[in-house]
């Protein structure tokens, strides 16, 4: 028989390995849901430097489709997983945080286009680096590696913007998923 | 006092059954994400797998994704009863010697 001490280490091993597979599990889901989200935002931030007239166009369209996905990815996921990563709460959140970024940078406020390609993607950031305090470091090192390159592209990039946020928001993304899914 | 169970009181055992049991019922680990949350090397991670699987606590599923083989493992109803007895057991452990006057 074991003392009370040993029983503790035990105790305390057990708890650290799940809570290693429950972040495990989390970067898993998560992964995917980069990967896709950084596809479209790649392709949108690219629909905004050919054709910039459309812009508006493709990023309703882009961010449809990618609501769209995020729903199909969790339905997917849950036979195998039993968590649903995106549900009608989720939905609710995603819209009102777009609501809330849309009164400020088009009705409040009146943002250029080279703003609103820098603050959308910092302020999604945002929710990465807070999502990040409860689920794991990665989702604070994505969202904090892209923001700053967002706010380097805004001063430091000139006319070759859209195509800087294509590679580090749109690309970063993708990493960060592919990061996730080895970690 | 219950006693503790002897598969599963091995260190790599008891980490391998704490991971598997912090999945939903239905769902298992590949052997490679096994190997990383255990920290174990190939053969010793097999090695302890099987006495698992022996003891009837673990199912072993072998498939190929792709042309890739893939071991994943799962506990089994049994190896979860166990291992929740192991749990009671080491909590138990803990409360008596709380309980001991000094």
């Amino acid at each position: 028989m074991i003392d009370s001490q040993q029983a503790s280490e035990a105790l305390a091993e057990i708890n650290e390995v799940a809570r290693r597979v429950r972040q495990s599990r989390i970067y898993n889901l998560a992964s995917l849901m980069l990967i896709m989200w950084g596809v479209l935002v790649f392709a949108g931030y690219l629909g905004s430097f050919w054709l910039p007239r459309y812009a508006g166009y493709f990023w309703i369209a882009l961010n449809v489709a990618g609501v769209a996905g995020s729903f199909a990815i969790s339905a997917f996921g849950y036979p195998k997983t039993g968590i649903r990563t995106f549900d009608v709460r989720m939905l609710i959140a995603f819209l009102l945080f777009f609501a809330f970024g849309f009164l400020c940078t088009s009705v409040l406020g009146q943002f250029t286009p080279r703003q609103m390609g820098a603050v959308w993607p910092i302020y999604f950031m945002l929710l990465y680096i807070i999502a990040g305090l409860w689920m794991g470091h990665a989702f604070v090192a994505i969202g904090l590696g892209i923001s700053v390159l967002a706010l380097v592209g805004y001063f430091f990039i000139g006319d070759w913007f859209d195509l800087w946020m294509a590679l580090v928001d749109g690309g970063g993304l993708i990493l960060g998923g592919l990061w996730m899914r080895r970690s | 006092m219950a006693e503790l169970d002897d598969i599963i009181h091995q260190p790599l055992r008891l980490k391998i059954m704490a991971a598997l049991n912090a999945l939903p019922a239905t769902a298992g680990l590949e052997f490679s994400r096994l190997k990383k949350l255990t920290g174990a090397t190939d053969g010793n991670l097999g090695a302890h797998i099987e006495t698992l699987a022996k003891a009837g606590y673990v199912a072993v599923d072998k498939a190929f994704v792709g042309k890739k083989p893939q071991t994943t493992v799962s506990a089994t109803a049994s190896g979860r009863g166990a291992f929740a007895r192991h749990v009671a057991t080491l909590q138990e452990i803990i409360a008596a010697s709380a309980r001991r006057p000094e």
